[in-house]
């Protein structure tokens, strides 16, 4: 089967720091991969480069085996299969427009008719436990919780089958990151998507993802499943990062 | 008890409301020990540390609360009751190091700047070597060129370094330090716990640690209490708080937490992540009953109505929970 | 925020209230002045350089004409002009602005290039200059004044837009494949509205005053009309024979400015807090 995203020999500079040193990464269809670094190590860079929100300088990013262009017309293309989860929700929702405008144009977007979207979101909405009233508030007017929600509910109108999640987890409590967590989870298994997420929290990946790679200063020092990779890692820097974790201790 | 913070109450006016933050807070905590004060967000942890800085934004208030610091006692409802503790007595560790660091001035001047209060009319000289002495003390590293650089040239963990040199040069009674490495990836975080932990060791200061990482606290802590709503649900030594939680907030808090060597399950529907159901209280309105009642696992009748004492957990004297179900045994 | 909300905090302060109180003379004296006094162009050689008294409540000029009537026509004048080139020259330079951040660099090059063409000119000498090529006329003074407006309006709305393109909505609006004429209209434009509103209010005293200017200088309003820049020319030619007609439309020119000032800034303070303390 075709990978979801393949990127091969990825190379960028930003002046005197390499953002991403030759990395090259296949994520199986229908799988969860976790992308795990520090900060400066290129992770956000490189959804960036996946997203096609950032140029690279040499090497190429295959979605579904297309490559990816910064065309218009392939970017509404991708639009309908890769959708992006940003780390504060609440600021990918446009501050001035309500959320049912925000959630109509994706029905202008597909070329579809209002009333077709709207029923879509009606069940989306319900699956995330969304009161309807949410559509005629604006972003600010709701909690950093339901913000959440939103956008993904707003990411899974356009029916995507790769969703990409950066930093799902920061600025969330343990006893509610759990939710967000779980949420997107079943929304992968109902969906039979792909989701990829990029974290800083090895605990997390451990539990949610199938493969990942560990990223350090632009390189992908270590990749593969996951449960290998934890159990022994071969790298050094994936055995300190895994060492430095606070562990619950129970003596 | 080398510090003791009595009954702290505060309040936040806002224009036609008080929210009260704190309710009736006690901590204890001894010479050479390390506190961790847990909670979530919302529950007061920082206005903890922020009263007794006498750091409190303009509208809040304390309404009731005294601290005893290096044997002497603080009415904390003066407004700067504790300001002769600022600089000598008393040190503070940010979750950004920027806020204890001023930009225009070199790492050596704030260093020395510290010893000039603390010992005034010392020789220079000597200032300038204690205050490189304490740079390698927290190992960071060429020292002398570090005295002559900028905050803004340090990457996040050294500046944190520079201020735990500061606060070691202050040679505090009381260390608060607040999310000191939130903002730092784990393996900075490791080293700087360390860094504290070390201070701790040569000055024998009582350290505060406010964070939300139960990680850190059982790492790294001696007791443990746990803020909640702005409320002590729980206090104890670590061990016995993580054997013995007293108070199902506390051990639901520890089952969400991820536990890094948990395995992943072949059976994806098994991967699940713990919860805490439920949002936090309304803070301009505290519901009557216990404070966790509503989110609770094994609230009954009375939970609703009646606010717990605290009752001990088990035999221990020194381990105490909020909570009905311990009001039989 | 609504804005009965910014009106309540403005009035809050004290130079909010001082600026909106002037700013509300200036207005009844402009909408009221004609309902009280004669034809602004009625000549009376015999009341010439009337003092101040209960037929004409601030003297008249040299030709007998009544001041509460020229002085409002004047007011009038200058404040609908004012408007008018503020509202299109905020409104156009937004436009091009945000279009210049958003468009890419080479349109942004050229963009900001012409804005650099026409900022490299002194205002009044630019103002000379087209005034000598298309003639004067409150329609080309319109136009004229628009387009040395419209360099500031756009380069504030380019900084902002520049510093939106990065955020996560608008990106999550690409992501979304949404067009990017929607993304402009709908999420660039709205939140680049506050701080180009309090750069307009702040701009209507400087316009006011440009308009007066070029009237003194003659490039602007021609007789009979009445503009507050010929008020106070006829006024200093005349200073010898009487001082009343100078008073008279300096005294409005002040307060004007300085209302509008005022509630400019403290519009600022309430809109657009963070920029306190910085132009």
């Amino acid at each position: 089967m075709m990978d979801a995203i393949s990127i091969s020999k990825a190379r960028l500079r930003f002046g005197q720091t390499i953002a991403l040193d030759d990395v090259s990464l296949a994520i199986p269809q229908g799988t969860c991969f976790g992308i795990v670094g520090e900060s400066g190590s290129g992770k956000t860079t490189l959804m960036r480069a996946i997203l096609g929100l950032q140029k690279l300088d040499q090497g190429d990013v295959c979605i579904l085996g297309m490559p990816l262009s910064h065309s218009r017309a392939a970017l509404k293309k991708r639009a309908r299969v890769l959708q992006p989860i940003f780390q504060d929700p609440a600021a990918s929702l446009s501050p001035r427009s309500r959320i049912r405008t925000l959630m109509g144009e994706v029905a202008t977007v597909l070329n579809e008719p209002l009333a077709v979207t709207y029923e879509r979101l009606g069940v989306i909405l319900n699956r995330l436990g969304l009161p309807k009233g949410i559509l005629d508030k604006y972003p600010h007017e709701i909690s950093g919780g339901q913000a959440r929600r939103v956008a993904i509910a707003r990411a899974l109108l356009m029916k995507p089958s790769i969703l990409i999640a950066d930093e799902p987890t920061a600025g969330l409590d343990v006893s509610v990151q759990g939710d967000l967590l779980n949420l997107l989870q079943d929304i992968r298994q109902l969906e039979n998507m792909t989701l990829v997420v990029i974290s800083h929290n090895l605990a997390v990946v451990r539990l949610i993802a199938e493969n990942a790679v560990v990223m350090r200063a632009g390189k992908a020092v270590e990749s593969g499943d996951v449960a290998s990779m934890f159990q022994s890692p071969r790298d050094a820097y994936t055995r300190e990062l895994l060492s430095a974790w606070p562990r619950l201790r129970v003596e | 008890m080398a510090i003791s913070v009595r009954n702290l109450s505060v309040d936040y006016n806002l224009s036609h409301v008080t929210a009260h933050a704190l309710r009736d807070i006690s901590l204890e905590i001894g010479k050479g020990e390390i506190l961790g004060l847990v909670g979530e967000s919302g529950s007061g942890k920082s206005t903890v540390a922020f009263a007794l800085m006498g750091l409190l934004a303009n509208n809040a208030k304390v309404t009731s609360g005294t601290a005893t610091i290096g044997g002497r006692s603080y009415d904390l409802t003066r407004r700067d009751a504790t300001a002769p503790l600022r600089g000598r007595g008393m040190a503070m560790i940010f979750q950004d190091p920027m806020l204890s660091l001023n930009p225009v001035f070199t790492v050596g001047t704030q260093l020395c700047e510290v010893l000039r209060r603390r010992l005034p009319g010392g020789d220079r000289k000597a200032h300038v070597a204690m205050a490189e002495e304490a740079l390698a003390k927290v190992k960071l590293s060429d020292p002398k060129r570090r005295m002559g650089q900028y905050p803004h040239e340090l990457s996040g963990g050294m500046r944190q370094r520079v201020v735990i040199a500061m606060a070691l040069l202050s040679e505090p009674v009381l260390l608060i330090a607040d999310e000191p490495t939130t903002a730092l990836d784990v393996t900075v975080e490791a080293q700087i716990m360390r860094e504290i932990v070390s201070l701790r060791d040569r000055i024998g200061c009582a350290v505060l640690l406010i964070t939300h990482s139960l990680g850190l606290v059982t790492e790294y802590c001696d007791r443990i209490s746990v803020l909640y709503a702005g409320e002590r649900l729980e206090h104890g030594t670590v061990k016995q708080v993580q054997q013995q939680p007293g108070h199902p907030y506390t051990r639901m808090l520890f089952d969400c937490e991820v536990a890094i060597d948990r395995q992943r399950a072949v059976n994806v529907t098994e991967n699940r992540f713990t919860v805490i159901p439920g949002e936090l209280p309304d803070p301009f309105r505290r519901p009557s009953g216990c404070i966790f009642n509503g989110r609770c696992d094994v609230s009954f009748d009375a939970c609703a109505t009646t606010v717990p004492d605290e009752f001990a957990v088990g035999d221990a004297a020194d381990h105490g929970a909020r909570c009905l179900l311990l009001a039989g045994s | 925020m609504g804005s009965f909300a910014t009106l309540k905090r403005i009035c809050s302060e004290r130079d909010g209230r001082l600026g909106l109180v002037f700013t509300l003379v200036i207005l009844i004296f402009a909408i009221v002045g004609p309902l009280v006094s004669p034809d602004p162009n009625l000549i009376d050689v015999k009341a010439r350089f009337a003092p101040p008294g209960a037929a004409h409540l601030l003297g008249t000029d040299n030709l007998g004409r009544d001041l509460v009537a020229r002085t409002s026509a004047g007011t009038r004048y200058a404040l609908a002009l004012a408007a008018m080139i503020v509202v299109i020259s905020s409104v156009v330079g937004s436009l091009i602005g945000v279009v210049a951040a958003v468009a890419g660099p080479r349109i942004d090059r050229v963009i900001t290039g012409v804005f650099d063409i026409v900022n490299a000119f002194p205002p009044l000498i630019l103002a000379f200059a087209l005034i000598a090529l298309y003639g004067k006329g409150p329609i080309t003074f319109v136009l004229l004044v628009t387009v040395v407006f419209i360099p500031q309006f756009g380069r504030m709305a380019r900084a902002r837009a520049q510093s939106l393109r990065s955020l996560s909505f608008i990106e999550a609006e690409r992501m979304l494949a949404v067009h990017p004429a929607t993304i402009v209209a709908r999420h660039y434009l709205p939140n680049v509205a506050g701080p180009i509103i309090v750069l307009a209010s702040m701009n209507l005293p400087v316009v006011i005053a440009f308009e007066a200017s070029l009237s003194f200088l003659g490039f602007g309003v021609q007789p009979p009309k009445s503009s507050l820049g010929t008020l106070i020319k006829d006024g200093f030619v005349s200073i010898n024979q009487s001082w009343w007609p100078i008073i008279a439309a300096s005294l409005v020119l002040a307060i004007a400015t300085l209302g509008a000032t005022l509630l400019g800034e403290a519009l600022r303070r309430v809109i657009d807090p963070k920029t306190t303390g910085a132009r």
